[in-house]
């Protein structure tokens, strides 16, 4: 598999900038994201602060830099990252279906709001899961909520019901679901997961309903649940002035490290953490010749 | 290094001093990924011993310690679970979830 010295996810203006100037710095980078680049972007009416682009909307600014991209060579692979495993030497990250390896990673996937439910973390690997590929054969004979932000965890929850025993389906959008008969749809709100050693039960906005496992599937997720291990303040990532997480070789900027939420501010914490990238791998060679000539 | 044990075998972590058991599932990617950094912590720690146990080969003993999530690793001093950790941790966390707990 290659390894790319550095793998950047997000396509909004810090993963951009981050891009632009690691291919300045000639790094072999893996830029992961939308060819849209960011629905921030494209919803954006109009962008007053940008230095040099006066009134510009925000879909002329995604178009002026993606422009930018293609002048440099810059792809995008259209991915979405599920997980980021900080192996110790490198990366691995975990794509809808591919593996990608990296020597160093840089988070700029902007930041998701959402609130997590109450024992949501209490009970997480006692009940609570995010996955339910990954689960679902643990629960044989059992008994599981699914709670699903969009259509298409439709399927989660019937793969789920081929081995549970009872699958309760708990869509938090308005659309019709379509899941198979082994499958009960329920539209209520949850509330609260319950439990003692481990969860026992989902409280709604109408009942208490016994389950053995609560399976909650968002749009987005969490970057502590998108990198275990990362270090987090108040949900956003905690970084240095040089845009240094926790883990040595990772690095954030953008919307993820805090407020406040601005394109230049992205744009510019991009570009530091791609400096900081290129002199972590500049140092990582000087150390591995330097062990060579020993 | 990393003995892998079933049912049978688990009187090895009864018997051990501290013992850190990965139970895990070669369906599961996460599991997949935290081997290789269980590895490298068991040449690390010579005091500890470390197992992995197959959760489908070993149904009985997923359900006693009631391992919900994978992967799930967890500390036993003398047979006695202490501790657990559950999902991919990086090495260094994990280093210090076992020191913390043995
Ligand atoms: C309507 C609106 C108007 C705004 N107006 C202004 C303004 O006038 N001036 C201003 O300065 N700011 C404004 N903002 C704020 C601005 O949009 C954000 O601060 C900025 O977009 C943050 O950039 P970012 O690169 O950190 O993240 P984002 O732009 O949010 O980009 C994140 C990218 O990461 C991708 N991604 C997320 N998760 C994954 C994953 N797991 N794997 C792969 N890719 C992933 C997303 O698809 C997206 O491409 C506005 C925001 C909105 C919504």
């Amino acid at each position: 598999m290659e390894r790319y010295d550095a793998a950047i996810l997000g396509t909004g203006p810090a993963g951009v900038s981050a891009a632009i100037t690691l291919k300045i710095r000639n790094k072999n980078l893996l830029l992961i994201g939308n060819k849209d680049l960011s629905m921030k972007m494209e919803k954006a009416h109009e962008i007053q602060n940008y230095p040099g682009l006066p009134a510009i909307p925000g879909a002329e600014l995604a178009a002026k830099m993606r422009e930018h991209l293609d002048s440099m060579g810059i792809e995008i692979t259209e991915d979405k990252v599920s997980t980021v495993y900080a192996m110790g030497d490198y990366f691995a990250l975990q794509g809808a279906t591919e593996m990608y390896e990296a020597s160093t990673v840089i988070l700029a996937t902007g930041v998701v709001l959402a609130k997590p439910y109450p024992g949501e973390a209490e009970y997480l690997g006692k009940g609570v899961s995010y996955c339910a590929t990954c689960d679902a054969p643990l629960y044989r004979g059992k008994t599981a909520a699914v709670i699903g932000f969009s259509p298409k965890e439709e399927a989660e929850a019937d793969f789920l019901a081929e081995l549970a025993e009872k699958v309760y389906y708990l869509p938090q959008y308005t659309d019709e679901v379509h899941v198979s008969d082994r499958v009960e749809t329920v539209r209520e709100k949850p509330l609260e997961i319950l439990g003692d050693d481990k969860a026992v039960a989902l409280k709604t906005s109408e009942r208490e309903i016994p389950v053995d496992g609560v399976f909650i599937l968002r749009e987005s997720v969490a970057p502590s649940q998108l990198m275990p291990g990362l270090e987090t303040e108040e949900g956003h990532v905690k970084v240095n002035r040089r845009m240094e997480t926790n883990l040595a070789g990772c690095f954030a900027c953008g919307d993820i490290v805090g407020l406040p939420y601005q394109y230049i501010k992205s744009a510019g914490e991009g570009n530091i953490a791609a400096i900081s990238a290129a002199m972590y791998l500049d140092q990582k060679k000087r150390e591995a010749a330097k062990k060579q000539d020993a | 290094m990393v003995k892998k044990i079933n049912d049978k075998q688990f009187d090895e972590v009864v018997n051990s001093e501290v013992a850190v058991v990965d139970f895990s599932a070669t369906w599961c990617g996460p599991c997949r990924m935290l081997a290789p950094v269980i590895d490298e912590v068991s040449e690390e720690m010579s005091d500890v011993n470390f197992f992995n146990i197959d959760v489908d080969e070993c149904q009985a003993l997923a359900i006693k310690y009631g391992v919900s999530s994978i992967p799930a690793v967890m500390v036993f001093k003398k047979g006695e679970k202490v501790a657990q950790n559950v999902g991919f941790v990086p090495k260094d966390a994990i280093k210090q979830f076992v020191e913390a707990n043995k």
